[in-house]
C-alpha cells in the first residue's frame, strides 16, 4: 500500500466517523441558560433549596441584531428544591425551557443555616462536576441566598458579573478575603488550616433615582465580614474589622486604609494608606508548648490629615500609635480564634506543619487544642514615608496673618 | 485523411508540385495567402510566397518582395545553378535579420502559421523561410495580481519574447539560460525554460525537461496547463508550483536557483520548486525596510491563520466549548444569536457561501456592474440579513475579517487553496468541536508536510528545519546580513562577509 492510498483511507475514515456520529456533544450557546450566580439554602431540615440567577442575553445585552422581545429584566432567578444538590439542579429542568449551563458561573452564595448545617456536599458538588469552574466566588449571607441571587446590584447589568467586580474591587476596603471554590477546596482539605469565606449582606444602600428624599429604598448586595468555619461547618461572623486583621494571613494586602487619632486631640482623626504590608508568622515550640510569633512590616503613606500640628510634628507620634493599633488588630483576631470559635483560620497550623513535621504528628490529632492554648507574641514594624509637597498642617492661611 | 506524411516529404525542385502539396496541407483557409512573382525572368524563373495574414508585418514583406523583384533580375544567370543557390541568395538578396533554409514540407507549414514567410522558388530544392513575426498585442502593464507600493510596475504580457526580455534586462549575465521547448500536438506553443548555470540546483533543468516532455497534449493554452501536468501533488488542494506575473519575482527565483517556465501567450510564469511559506511573500517585503518588510509578513502570516480557521474556532466555541468563552463575551454572542433560527454551522456555511458567492458574482461581472455587485452584496448580507434575524451580527464579523484576511495573502492561488480548505475545517469543527477541528486540521498538516515540489520538501524550511534558510521566512533580515543563496542553489554564496553599512571612520 503506497502512501497515497493511506492518505486516501486516513481521509475516508475520518469523513465517515465525522458524519457517523453526527452532532455529538453539540450545544448552541443560544440554547443555554447560562447560570451567573446560585444560592443554596436549607429547604424544611434537611433538604436543599437551589436558586439560581440565569442571564437573559437578549436584555442583558441590548438590542444586538435582530429586536428580540421580552420583559427587560436581564436576569431569570428560579428555584428548585431536592434531597441533594444535584437532585434539585436536576429538578431545575422543571421549568427551565433550556439546559442549565454552569461554566459561566460568578459567585455561590450560601445561606447562614446551610452554612451552619455544614458545606461538605456542597464542596464536592461545586469541586467534582467538570463544568464549574475553581475560580467562583464563594459567599455566605445572613440573608436568604435565594433573595440576594435575585436582587439586581451594582452597575453591571448582569448582578453575578456585579459581585463578581465587588470581589475584585473590594480589596481596597480589606474587609473580606477573596474566598474562591479553590481556596475554599485547599482549606478544607488541608489539616491545619480551616475555612474562611466572605460574608454578603442585602442593606437598603441604594437611592431611587425617581424618589430620592426615600433614603435606601433599594437593597444592595453588600461584601464585607466573614465566616468563620471549623471543618464543613460555620461557627460565627467575624466583623469587618475583625476580617481586617484576619485579611494578612490567608492573602496578600495592599492599600489598606487605618485610621489614628490625632495625638493629645481627641475627636481628630488621621488616614494612612497602608502602601506594603508584609507579615510572617513563624512558629516555635518549646515545653509542649506552641509560640507564635507574627511579625509585620508596615510601610504607610499619610492620606488625610485631619491633626493641627503639621505632619513633621506628629510622624513619629502617629507610628507609635499605628503600631499599637495594628499590634491590638492582630491580637484581636487571635483572640476570636483562640478563645471565641477555638478554630484555626489563621492557617497557623499549616506553618507549624510545614516548620516542625516532627512535632506536628503529635499535635495534629488536638491541634485545636494547642492553638487555643498557644503563646501569641505580635511585633509590628511601622514605616511612615513623608509627603515631601505637603508638610504643613492643614490650617487656613488666613488665620495665619 | 491525416496530414503527417505529406508534412514529411521533403521540397522538391518542381515549384509546382511543391504549390500544390502546401495548398492541399492548408485548404482554403481565407488568412492563408500565396504570392507568386516572377523571379528571374532571364532564365524564366517563377517564384511563390507564402504567410498567414495578421501575423506578419505587410511592411516587411513589402521590403522583401521589393528587394527580391528588383535586384534578382540581376543576378547573373549562372549563379542559379549552382548547388547551394539558397545561400547565395540569402547572403545577395535577402535584406531582413532572421532567416534559415529548410528543406521539408513541414517545417515551411509550421513556419508559415508561425508568422514566418515561405519563400519557394522554382528549381531549388530547399525554402526560405523568413522571419516577419508581428501581430497585435499588449503592452507591458501593471499586473493585475502582486500589486507592489515600492517596487517595479511592470508586468508580463501574453508574448513570450517580451517576457524573457523584461527577465533578462534584469539579469544582465550570461549564465542566464533560456532553452526552448515546444508543446502541444496542435497548438504547438512556445515554451521556454529560464535557469540561471552554475546557481541552480543540479539535476532539476532535466527533471524539469523531462516533465515537460512527458506531456503529449494537443493544447496548451495556459501555463496552469503545464502546472497541472508536471506538478508533484496532483491531488492536492495546495499548489505546488509557484504563479507569477512579475518579472523581478522571477529573476530573484532565478538567483535563488529555481527554474523559471514562459509559456507563450499568457502573462503567467512558473516557477519551480516552491515552498508554502513562499506564498505570503511579497515583492514590496524586499523592497522595503526590512523592519518594514518583516512586520507586514508577520501581518501576513496572521492574515493565513485567520483565513484558514477563524470561522471554525468560531463554530467550535459557540457550539461546544461556551466554556472557553469569557463570561461576558459569551453573553454578547448568545443575545446576537437569540433570534436565529440555524445552527451556528449551518449560519457559518450559508455566510460563507454568501461571501464566494459575491466575491465570484463581482469578478464575473463587467467591472462597473461588479462594483454594484458587491454594494448590493454587502448591504444585503450585512444589514439586512442580521435584522431580519437570519444571521447572528457576530458571524458577520467573523466571515467579513475572514474575506478580509483572505484578500491579504498576496498569492492569489495559495489564498484560493486556503479558501477551500476553510470548509473542512468549519464542518469537522461544527460536528465534533475540537476534537474535529484538531483532528482535521493534523490531516491537512499531515498531508502538506507529505508532498513535495521538485524534490523539495514543500514546508520547507520549517519542516525539515534548516537552520541557514531562516533568515527569510518569518522575518526578512536586512540584506546585509543576507550572505547565502537558499541552500538548494548550488553556488550558495550572494555576497561578501563585511556589508553592513557603516559612516566612516572620521
Amino acid at each position: 500500500m503506497n502512501c497515497r492510498s493511506i492518505a486516501v483511507l486516513v481521509l475516508a475514515w475520518s469523513a465517515v466517523s465525522i458524519l457517523i456520529t453526527g452532532c455529538f456533544g453539540k450545544q448552541e450557546i443560544n440554547d443555554l441558560a447560562m447560570v451567573t450566580a446560585v444560592g443554596l439554602d436549607l429547604y424544611g431540615d434537611n433538604q436543599v433549596s437551589l436558586s439560581v440567577q440565569i442571564v437573559r442575553p437578549a436584555d442583558a445585552r441590548g438590542q444586538t441584531g435582530a429586536p428580540s422581545g421580552g420583559t427587560g429584566e436581564p436576569i431569570y432567578s428560579i428555584q428548585s428544591q431536592g434531597r441533594t444538590i444535584f437532585e434539585a439542579a436536576r429538578n431545575l429542568a422543571r421549568f427551565s425551557s433550556r439546559r442549565v449551563y454552569w461554566a459561566h458561573n460568578f459567585v455561590i452564595v450560601i445561606g447562614e443555616d446551610y452554612a451552619r448545617r455544614g458545606i461538605a456536599d456542597m464542596i464536592d458538588f461545586f469541586t467534582r462536576n467538570h463544568e464549574l469552574r475553581m475560580s467562583t466566588w464563594v459567599v455566605v449571607t445572613p440573608d436568604k441566598a435565594s433573595e440576594v441571587i435575585a436582587t439586581i446590584t451594582g452597575m453591571e447589568v448582569v448582578p453575578g458579573e456585579a459581585i463578581d467586580k465587588l470581589f475584585r474591587y473590594n480589596q481596597i476596603v480589606a474587609e473580606a478575603p477573596g474566598s474562591n471554590m479553590m481556596r475554599l477546596q485547599e482549606s478544607f482539605l488541608a489539616t491545619g488550616a480551616e475555612p474562611v469565606l466572605a460574608k454578603v449582606q442585602l442593606k437598603p444602600r441604594g437611592i431611587s433615582n425617581k424618589k430620592p428624599n426615600q433614603f435606601g429604598s433599594l437593597k444592595q448586595v453588600v461584601l464585607s465580614g466573614a465566616a468563620v468555619f471549623k471543618g464543613d461547618k460555620m461557627q460565627g461572623w467575624l466583623s469587618p474589622k475583625d476580617a481586617k486583621g484576619l485579611l494578612p494571613f490567608i492573602e496578600k494586602v495592599d492599600s489598606e486604609i487605618a485610621i489614628v487619632n490625632c495625638p493629645n486631640e481627641p475627636g481628630k482623626r488621621t488616614t494612612l494608606e497602608l502602601k506594603k504590608l508584609k507579615q510572617t508568622m513563624k512558629p516555635g515550640w518549646k515545653d509542649g508548648k506552641i509560640t507564635l510569633r507574627i511579625k509585620q512590616k508596615i510601610d504607610a503613606n499619610l492620606v488625610e490629615l485631619g491633626c493641627s500640628n503639621s505632619y513633621a510634628v506628629v510622624r513619629e507620634q502617629l507610628e507609635v500609635k499605628l503600631r499599637q493599633q495594628m499590634e491590638d488588630q492582630v491580637k484581636n483576631i487571635f483572640d476570636i480564634a483562640q478563645q471565641q470559635y477555638r478554630t484555626d483560620f489563621l492557617k497557623a497550623g499549616q506553618t507549624f506543619h510545614n516548620r516542625y513535621p516532627q512535632e506536628w504528628r503529635k499535635v495534629a490529632a488536638e491541634w485545636d487544642d494547642y492553638f487555643a492554648e498557644a503563646d501569641v507574641t505580635v511585633q509590628t514594624d511601622v514605616k511612615l514615608t513623608s509627603p515631601v509637597l505637603k508638610l504643613k498642617e492643614p490650617t487656613s492661611g488666613k488665620e495665619l496673618k | 485523411m491525416t496530414v503527417q506524411p505529406l508534412l514529411d516529404t521533403a521540397i522538391t525542385d518542381s515549384l509546382q508540385t511543391n504549390v500544390d502539396l502546401i495548398q492541399r496541407i492548408m485548404g482554403q483557409s481565407v488568412d492563408f495567402i500565396k504570392r507568386d512573382f516572377d523571379f528571374h525572368q532571364e532564365t524564366n524563373r517563377q517564384g511563390v510566397c507564402f504567410y498567414t495574414d495578421g501575423l506578419i508585418s505587410n511592411t516587411e514583406l513589402q521590403h522583401i518582395l521589393k528587394a527580391i523583384l528588383v535586384h534578382s533580375q540581376e543576378l547573373p544567370a549562372e549563379i542559379l545553378l549552382q548547388a547551394d543557390t539558397v545561400e547565395e541568395l540569402k547572403r545577395r538578396l535577402m535584406t531582413n535579420c532572421s532567416l534559415r533554409a529548410i528543406r521539408k514540407i513541414g517545417e515551411g507549414v509550421d513556419g508559415i502559421l508561425g508568422g514566418e514567410t515561405l519563400f519557394l522558388i522554382d528549381g531549388f530544392a530547399e525554402g526560405l523561410l523568413v522571419v516577419t513575426k508581428a501581430w497585435e498585442s499588449r503592452s507591458i502593464t501593471e499586473p493585475a495580481t502582486d500589486n507592489v507600493v515600492r517596487g517595479p510596475r511592470d508586468g508580463f504580457t501574453e508574448n513570450i519574447r517580451t517576457n524573457t526580455a523584461l527577465v533578462r534586462r534584469r539579469i544582465k549575465d550570461p549564465s542566464l539560460r533560456l532553452d526552448s521547448l515546444i508543446v502541444g500536438t496542435k497548438t504547438k506553443t512556445d515554451l521556454n525554460v529560464a535557469y540561471m548555470e552554475g546557481i541552480v540546483k543540479p539535476g532539476l533543468v532535466e527533471e524539469v525537461k523531462a516533465r515537460i516532455h512527458k506531456i503529449k497534449i494537443d493544447g496548451v493554452l495556459e501555463s496552469g496547463y503545464i502546472e497541472e501536468l508536471i506538478e508533484d501533488a496532483p491531488f492536492s488542494v495546495f499548489s505546488t508550483i509557484g504563479t507569477t506575473e512579475r518579472p523581478d519575482k522571477v529573476a530573484a527565483s532565478l538567483l535563488e536557483g529555481k527554474v523559471a517556465i514562459f509559456v507563450d501567450n499568457t502573462p503567467v510564469v512558473l516557477t519551480v520548486p516552491t515552498f508554502f511559506w513562499q506564498f505570503f511573500q511579497a515583492s514590496d517585503d524586499y523592497y522595503s525596510r526590512y523592519w518594514v518588510g518583516s512586520f507586514f509578513r508577520i501581518v501576513r502570516y496572521i492574515a493565513f491563520l485567520i483565513s484558514l480557521m477563524l470561522p471554525s474556532l468560531y463554530v467550535m466555541l459557540v457550539s461546544f466549548h461556551q466554556e472557553m468563552i469569557p463570561s461576558m463575551l459569551a453573553f454578547t454572542i448568545a443575545s446576537g444569536r437569540e433570534v436565529v433560527p440555524f445552527p451556528v454551522l449551518v449560519e457559518a456555511i450559508m455566510m460563507e457561501l454568501a461571501f464566494e458567492l459575491m466575491r465570484e458574482a463581482g469578478l464575473r461581472m463587467p467591472k462597473p456592474v461588479g462594483q454594484a455587485v458587491s454594494i448590493v452584496g454587502s448591504l444585503i448580507i450585512g444589514q439586512a440579513a442580521v435584522q431580519a434575524g437570519l444571521v447572528s451580527p457576530f458571524m458577520v464579523i467573523i466571515v467579513a475579517v475572514t474575506g478580509i484576511a483572505s484578500f491579504a495573502i498576496p498569492n492569489y492561488s495559495a489564498s484560493l487553496s486556503i479558501r477551500l480548505l476553510r470548509f473542512p475545517l468549519i464542518i469537522a469543527s461544527g460536528m465534533l468541536g475540537l476534537l474535529g477541528f484538531a483532528g482535521m486540521f493534523f490531516i491537512v498538516v499531515i498531508h502538506a508536510l507529505s508532498i513535495r515540489s521538485f524534490g523539495e520538501p514543500y514546508l520547507a524550511p520549517a519542516a525539515p528545519f534548516r537552520p541557514s534558510d531562516q533568515k527569510d521566512i518569518v522575518l526578512r533580515l536586512p540584506w546585509w546580513s543576507n550572505k547565502s543563496r537558499p541552500s538548494i542553489a548550488a553556488d550558495a554564496k550572494r555576497q561578501q562577509d563585511g556589508a553592513m553599512p557603516k559612516p566612516p571612520e572620521s
